[in-house]
């Protein structure tokens, strides 16, 4: 990719964060990789959300009349109710409407009032609107239609989406380093060199105390003397379960031949002393 | 440890409905406030987005991001859908402020998550000009069109420091992207 197509591309993802793009500027945009513009932009989206709530003053809080509307609303989503398109409902517990919030801790008695007075205010809200805004509201929906927001990709599915996509995606297993409390770890990586966008699965990597040390990926790559491998990025394990986490390699990688998960001090270090490797990768055959 | 509220919302927990308002509610209201001024059209946009929170709960991955710019962000895909559709309107009165002021959040207790701290740091870090670019585009929302005029820097200009901005930010916080990204010039 050029530097003027680069510099396009990123800043058609820049506008989209922060503004939306129109059709025309879309169509550029859909011109690039997909699985690329996908990764980029969904970080540049996060970026952007951070910086916007670095910059909030004040938090006003939510009106209650609006509280209780979508707390109430909230059961078409979440609960017995939900509509079979947007259910998203994992487990066998049935909510019915009145044990929605049921199993709350018990309440005082000036939050009960609090929500009789939002009650109050909803039909107050609801009178108003019917008499004022009614009208105003079919127009604008007859106006535009509603669109459907981009479906946000987990971090599973991003990596799904690489293999998927790319031909060139090596796939390495995770086996167990010198640490010989870890006896479980499980799962592998994967890597495209063309992407330079990668993912490590991983199952069985104990929770870590963020405030003494932190995990660090290092990418041994045919390119790279096996004495300084690429930094491959931090992350922490948070709770039990499968985790997948984005690859944030620090230099091009051209052929990585072994991964390996160190231990280290929080932040990470540049050159690692290798005393605590969580686990090995050792790329044998491409990702299928 | 305990699960966050966007899991428990997937896992179809109805308690964590609440939980969720009470924690985010007053975030997403200031955010629509802010980004959209017009309190009934506030109103409806944090409705929109509350039931896009739901429908995508499932989609949270705490590895990726806080809970709380999670939701910023589904809050913002939802306002900026709507701004697109309407007239962007700024506070005049409020711009002499934005242009001098230094980066720093005057409510200190706002629980914004550990992301928003890290990029008021990474903000404070930027060349002026970058930082002044984002702040007027990000959180004023003003476009970049709007902030040439305002600042009399070339619209050329503008949109460099927006990305060269925007992606200094983003290595600061660790979020990834691609090693393509690292390339473009900085």
């Amino acid at each position: 990719m050029s530097e003027e197509q680069r510099e396009l591309l990123f800043d058609l993802l820049t506008k989209k964060a922060v503004y939306g793009l129109d059709e025309t500027e879309q169509q550029q945009l859909d011109g690039f990789d997909r699985v690329l513009v996908t990764d980029e932009f969904q970080s540049l989206e996060m970026t952007a959300s951070a910086i916007s709530l670095a910059g909030l003053e004040t938090e006003e809080p939510l009106p209650a009349h609006l509280f209780s509307k979508i707390a109430a609303d909230a059961q078409s989503y979440v609960g017995e109710n939900a509509a079979d398109e947007t259910k998203i409902l994992e487990t066998n517990r049935v909510y019915g409407r009145d044990e929605i919030f049921a199993d709350r801790p018990s309440r005082s008695w000036f939050a009960w009032l609090g929500w009789t007075a939002a009650a109050m205010a909803c039909i107050a809200l609801a009178v108003n609107i019917g008499i004022t805004r009614f009208q105003k509201n079919v127009e604008v929906a007859q106006e535009r239609p509603p669109v459907e927001i981009p479906k946000i990709l987990t971090t599973a599915e991003l990596r799904d989406q690489l293999l998927s996509s790319t031909t060139d995606t090596i796939k390495a297993a995770w086996t167990l380093g010198n640490v010989k409390e870890f006896t479980q770890v499980v799962g592998d990586i994967v890597w495209s060199d063309e992407k330079q966008t990668g993912y490590v699965t991983l199952r069985g990597l104990p929770v870590n105390d963020t405030t003494k040390e932190t995990y660090q990926l290092w990418i041994f790559d045919k390119t790279q003397d096996p004495a300084t491998p690429i930094d491959g990025g931090t992350f922490d394990i948070k709770s039990g379960g499968e985790v997948v986490i984005p690859v944030n390699a620090k230099l091009k990688a051209k052929g990585p031949q072994m991964f390996a998960i160190t231990i280290e001090k929080p932040g990470g270090v540049v050159v690692s002393k290798r005393g605590k490797i969580a686990a090995l990768a050792k790329v044998e055959t491409p990702a299928g | 440890m305990t699960q966050a509220i966007l899991q428990r919302i997937a896992n179809g927990d109805g308690s964590a409905v609440q939980d969720c308002l009470t924690k985010y509610g007053g975030l997403v209201w200031s955010i629509a406030r802010k980004m959209l001024r017009n309190s009934d059209e506030a109103e409806d946009a944090v409705q929109e987005i509350f039931v896009d929170i739901w429908k995508n709960a499932g989609r949270f991955d705490e590895s990726r991001s806080s809970e709380t710019t999670f939701i910023a962000m589904i809050a913002r895909r939802r306002l900026i859908d709507k701004i697109r559709y309407a007239t962007r309107r700024i506070s005049a009165d409020s711009l002499d402020d934005v242009l001098l002021e230094p980066f720093t959040r005057s409510d200190k207790d706002m629980q914004v998550g550990l992301e928003a701290e890290q990029a008021a740091e990474a903000m404070r870090n930027l060349r002026p000009e970058q930082q002044q670019v984002l702040r007027l585009s990000i959180i004023q929302g003003m476009s970049h069109q709007e902030i040439s005029e305002a600042t009399g820097m070339p619209l050329g200009t503008v949109k460099t420091h927006a990305r060269r901005g925007i992606l200094a930010v983003r290595e600061f916080l660790g979020l990834g992207g691609s090693r393509i990204s690292q390339e473009v010039p900085a």
